[in-house]
């Protein structure tokens, strides 16, 4: 084809057709559909069955709902909440689970970013020896820890008369103590990009130390704070085997607990595990796709917990 | 035959971003034709285009007489160099260069001929156990390069290698590249957005800004006959004077100046260009001249550039280096008339 | 979102060494500042985690109270308990299932997702379970596989299809009871030569038959409308019977005899078997229990009773159960600890899975999106294809990525506790248990065996260790 003729005729647009060998994207999106139905399921299924009244556990699935919606009903929840704050039950156990995640999640969050800062900024030999005993530490099992813990409460309680052992203070400290690596690893990552500059120019400006922490370096931690934050928070939530070394036979426990103990006993009574269930999952399920952004920071950090 | 033509490629992201506006160009076989212009002017696209990194909106794009558009990057028998380099990081030098070999599924033996061959031409083989990061710059460049020669392509497209290297390997590399193509004698298509580099290194030169294509031609012509202010203002370092004129019985009278106009050029206003080596301290008797307040001196040993103010205007004035000038100095000048340009004030194009 | 959002691996860097000059300038003054903020975190960690590390040691080597010295009776111990290996091959399976399978599913969700529009959405979904607790997510599936399929989820699909492949009869033998159609006859009936039910005696036109049965459910009955049986009266030309359920509640040892409180069988499908087996003619009991062959014609016949009546049906499958995934019947106690894989540790896997996929989904996604763009281009126009590019260029270049993945799911999993106290049944906990299960129920239950605990403790610990050592090397280099 000469110029001449190439100049006369314009091309047709043409859709570059590509033969690989991949599938049709429909059929990718169906698989995809798939999968994600298949995930949502479970959850969706415990909500439906919290929602039924006991009676219709045994008779018929859950799934038959979509045939006859009229079946759901709120009672389940309405029970076990109209029975206030009896001891072991389900709004009991909900508060010791605030009682025992809030506090944990705010000292782990204050000791991390004091530790972190002593070890990203400060000047003392072995600082890096810590840093990698800090990262050993991350991988040690808690069951180590468990019954020398049990052991130092019962001394301290021989020494004082206060034996944390069996109370939620007890759970606490041990909470922080396994909270920490963590925490001081992911908060030292982040003080670590934070410009030496910074701080130099505060201190010729002549801020001490203690300035420096509060001032400083810790509003502009705050990104990676949130984060640890959250991150502890779900941790401690969730958390079975701690609470059950030291509350287990209290009279107050977390719902962890409230749930672990009507599984074992009664596992028949699935109208009180499926309400209970919802309501341990519901307060984590809020926490997260308020603060999403962070949470899945925290994840993507080391990913060693 | 591997001469590669762009025939009303229009390369459109969206209704109000096209990035390369109906490119038309034929590049012949064996030639090294550089692609140049400033950042976003859609050399790249093009480039990418063409090997089939990205779609082609409109238009065509041939090597020899083979429509390409609808055909895989796998299957056109092309090979680039990315100004990344973009070394498989997991393999060694060896196994980087012989990649795309496997690929055609070419025996071991015939690969390792050709990898070792490769590697000799570009001084290699001392590196072939290596992995890219523990190579320097410019040694990943030429692993690059060899994961390109060992295809023995029918085209190689080369994206702003130079880029990424210091000024003093630049300048060696360049020449080995222009070496390289005389060796191999096959198409090079060179992206770049630096005019020294397109002017030493093409046999012919295409100038792009803002998608559409500016002007084809070898340096020579490109340097001599600009088709418009911005090819003028482009190529060319210190950059051509552009001057307001108006223009009167074939007369541009400038503010500080006037000259007669070799030829008529039909319009009453404009722009006059003229380059620097055009006003010298040579001023002949009846000849155009100028008088410039001298701001700013420049000694470079071999050359002396004196930036000051002819009338209302700036000017760049090439002189002889022994002359003793100062800032602040006011200097006669002389304009030569054999290279003198003039641009429509509207469409920018050259009428002279 | 859960889009990427990387930590670049540049950042995990242990602090600088501080020079010569930086420790001096500032005096000592600087440094108690300093040390005052490591204090707190310092005393706690001591205090709580390093000291009673030591302190787990000290107590495996001692007895249950801690109080007397025992050396290593303790591991002895644990290495001789037939229970304990169970434990250890348990913990086996874990570790060489899972770390593999979470890492492989979140390899295959994070490509999918790249491809897909509403991959934010897709990726949250899968994600979101791993802010479940362990416990919820077990007392989850514990619902989806219950053995009951009007319960579970599992048991229910696989019930509908084996339904509509292989619909069960009106009258289903319990296999789970080991149930055979042979127990079924009581009088006048028995397997023949078929190995279906047979009449006993040859019958011609004009006879009448009585088939008894037993271990037929009253559900089944009530259900069919079954009425009290009626003795058949016999009619020319044809043949006539009934089939009853020969158990009278009031005199339950009489049997071959119709009571009147015993009640017919209806909607029971039979055929009447010619001399030389061919078939020649069907029927089915009415209400009652009575059927009619008519107009049988010459010679002798049997009555059979069609074997698709007692087809049984789904009754679920004990995904909770002990039943073992592998072929361990012959063996003795011992080499069965060690080979069985009890099913509920497939269902325990998958409920883990649930959780944690999204993790695996969302680091290696991470890892995709990072990867250098340029590097891909390059092998497209090397001319790779998309497998090959996949295999050869992107997996080796995601690899470090997919080994955190697979340490730290190798970590989590080696703890594994909460899934399996809460899943498996009590039934299932002896077969189901891990390391930290024993640990837990020797030193925290019953009397409490602290020796025995600590040292189960301390040999988990020295299970990390190689994870710890390559987490530092990783850092380190």
């Amino acid at each position: 084809m000469s110029a001449v003729q190439a100049a006369a005729q314009p091309v047709a647009a043409r859709r570059r057709s590509r033969f690989r060998i991949r599938p049709a994207k429909w059929l990718l999106n169906i698989v995809v559909i798939l999968v994600a139905a298949f995930w949502l399921m479970p959850t969706i299924g415990l909500a439906i069955i919290s929602l039924r009244p006991e009676s219709l556990f045994q008779q018929s699935g859950w799934w038959t709902v979509l045939s006859a919606p009229s079946q759901l009903t709120l009672q389940n929840y309405q029970t076990l909440f109209s029975q206030g704050l009896i001891s072991g039950g389900l709004l009991d156990s909900l508060l010791t689970s605030a009682e025992i995640t809030v506090p944990s999640t705010l000292l782990v969050t204050i000791i991390s970013s004091l530790t972190a800062y002593s070890i990203a900024f400060g000047r003392w030999r072995g600082r890096t020896l810590c840093f990698f005993i800090i990262i050993g530490l991350m991988v040690v099992p808690v069951q180590v820890a468990l019954i020398p813990v049990v052991q130092l409460y019962r001394a301290f309680g021989s020494l004082t008369g206060f034996n944390p052992f069996g109370t939620v203070l007890g759970v606490i400290i041990f909470h922080v103590a396994f909270g920490l690596p963590f925490g001081i690893f992911l908060m030292n990552n982040f003080y670590g990009g934070l410009p030496r500059e910074l701080l130099e120019a505060a201190r010729i400006d002549g801020a001490g130390e203690w300035r420096l922490f509060s001032r400083i370096v810790l509003p502009l931690g705050l990104p990676a704070a949130a984060s640890l934050a959250i991150f502890q928070f779900i941790w401690v939530w969730n958390d079975l085997l701690v609470a059950l070394v030291f509350l287990g036979a209290s009279k107050h426990f977390p719902l962890t607990i409230f749930l672990f103990d009507q599984i074992r006993t009664l596992a028949a009574n699935y109208w009180i595990i499926s309400t209970g269930g919802m309501v341990s999952i519901l307060v984590p399920l809020i926490v997260f796709f308020s603060f999403q952004r962070y949470f899945v920071r925290g994840v993507l950090a080391g990913a060693v917990k | 035959m591997a001469s590669v033509t762009f025939d009303h490629v229009v390369k459109r992201y969206t209704a109000d971003i096209t990035v390369v506006k109906d490119f038309n160009v034929e590049i012949k076989d064996k030639e090294f034709m550089v692609l140049v212009g400033p950042s976003g002017c859609g050399k790249s696209t093009a480039l990418r285009m063409l090997a089939g990194l990205e779609e082609i909106t409109e238009g065509e794009i041939r090597i020899g007489d083979r429509v390409i558009n609808d055909i895989a990057a796998k299957d056109r028998d092309i090979a680039m160099v990315f100004q990344s380099y973009a070394l498989y990081p997991h393999m060694s030098v060896f196994d980087n260069m012989a990649f795309p070999l496997q690929m055609q599924g070419m025996k071991k033996p015939d690969i390792e001929k050709r990898v070792r061959n490769a590697s000799q031409i570009l001084g290699l083989e001392n590196f072939l156990e290596r992995k890219p990061r523990a190579l320097s710059g410019g040694q990943r460049q030429r692993v690059a390069l060899g994961r390109a020669i060992v295809r023995s392509p029918k085209v190689f497209l080369l994206d702003e290698p130079l880029s990424n290297l210091d000024a003093k390997l630049r300048g060696q590399t360049r020449i080995q590249l222009q070496k390289l193509h005389r060796d191999l004698q096959t198409t090079f298509i060179y992206v770049t957005h630096d005019q020294v580099e397109a002017m030493t290194m093409g046999d012919r030169i295409a100038i792009m800004n803002g998608g559409i294509l500016q002007q084809v031609g070898t340096p020579g012509e490109i340097y001599d006959h600009p088709a418009n202010l911005f090819v003028a203002s482009f190529i060319g370092s210190p950059t051509m004077n552009f001057v307001p004129a108006t223009v009167q019985d074939g007369t541009a009278k400038a503010s500080g100046f006037e000259v007669k106009l070799p030829k008529p050029v039909g319009a009453a206003k404009g722009t006059l260009g003229f380059r620097p080596e055009a006003v010298t301290d040579r001023v002949s008797d009846g000849g155009p001249s100028m008088e410039m307040n001298v701001d700013v001196v420049e000694r470079l040993g071999s050359d002396q550039f004196l930036y000051g103010q002819v009338g209302g205007d700036q000017v760049t004035a090439r002189v002889d280096p022994r002359l003793s000038v100062h800032s602040g100095d006011k200097v006669r000048l002389g304009l030569e008339t054999h290279a003198l340009h003039f641009f429509d004030s509207e469409s920018e194009l050259a009428l002279l | 979102m859960i889009e990427a959002e990387v930590q670049p691996k540049g950042a995990v860097t242990p602090p600088a060494k501080s020079s010569r000059a930086e420790r001096s300038g500032g005096g000592w003054r600087s440094h108690l500042g300093s040390l005052a903020f490591l204090a707190p975190g310092a005393v706690w960690l001591l205090a709580i985690t390093i000291y009673p590390l030591v302190a787990t040691v000290r107590n495996s080597l001692y007895d249950a109270s801690a109080t007397n010295f025992v050396g290593l009776d303790n591991y002895k111990a644990i290495f001789t308990t037939a229970t304990i290996l169970t434990t250890f091959r348990n913990n086996v399976i874990w570790v060489v299932v899972f770390p593999f399978l979470v890492t492989f599913v979140g390899l295959v969700y994070a490509v999918l997702s790249e491809r897909i529009r509403w991959s934010t959405a897709f990726k949250t979904i899968i994600f979101v379970p791993i802010v479940f607790s362990a416990t919820a997510s077990a007392l989850i599936w514990r619902s989806i596989f219950d053995l009951d399929p009007h319960v579970g989820v599992v048991n229910a699909a696989i019930q509908t299809a084996s339904d509509w492949f292989n619909p069960p009869g009106l009258y289903p033998i319990d296999t789970s009871t080991g149930q055979t159609v042979a127990h079924l006859a009581s009088s006048g009936v028995a397997i023949g030569t078929g190995g279906n039910l047979q009449s006993t005696t040859s019958v011609s036109a004009g006879d009448t038959v009585e088939l008894g049965l037993i271990g037929i459910s009253p559900t089944t009955l009530s259900t069919l409308g079954a009425q009290s049986a009626i003795e058949p009266s016999s009619s020319q030309k044809d043949i006539t019977g009934l089939v009853w359920r020969d158990f009278s509640p009031a005199n339950p040892s009489v049997r071959g005899v119709v009571q009147p409180d015993e009640v017919g069988l209806p909607s029971l499908q039979l055929s009447l078997l010619a001399a030389d087996g061919s078939t020649a003619g069907t029927a089915t009991t009415d209400a009652h229990g009575d059927f009619r062959f008519s107009n049988v014609g010459s010679g002798t016949f049997r009555v059979e009773i069609a074997p698709h009546n007692f087809q049984a049906g789904f009754t679920g499958t004990f995904w909770l159960g002990t039943q073992s995934l592998t072929p361990t019947s012959g063996l003795n106690r011992t080499e069965q600890a060690l080979f069985n894989v009890p099913l509920v540790d497939l269902a325990m896997i998958v409920a883990y899975l649930w959780i944690w996929a999204g993790f695996a989904m969302v680091v290696i996604g991470a890892g995709l999106a990072a990867l250098d763009r340029d590097v891909l281009e390059a092998a497209r126009i090397d001319g790779a294809g998309e497998w090959a590019t996949f295999r050869r260029i992107t997996m080796p270049m995601l690899s470090p990525v997919l080994i955190v993945v697979l340490v730290t799911m190798l970590i989590n999993v080696l703890k594994i506790f909460d899934i399996i106290i809460n899943m498996a049944p009590g039934s299932s906990q002896e077969e189901a248990q891990t390391l930290a299960v024993v640990m837990y129920n020797s030193g925290f239950t019953g009397l409490g065996n602290w020796g025995l605990a600590s040292a189960i403790a301390v040999i988990l610990f020295i299970l990390v260790v190689p994870a710890m050592v390559s987490n530092l090397s990783r850092i380190r280099g």
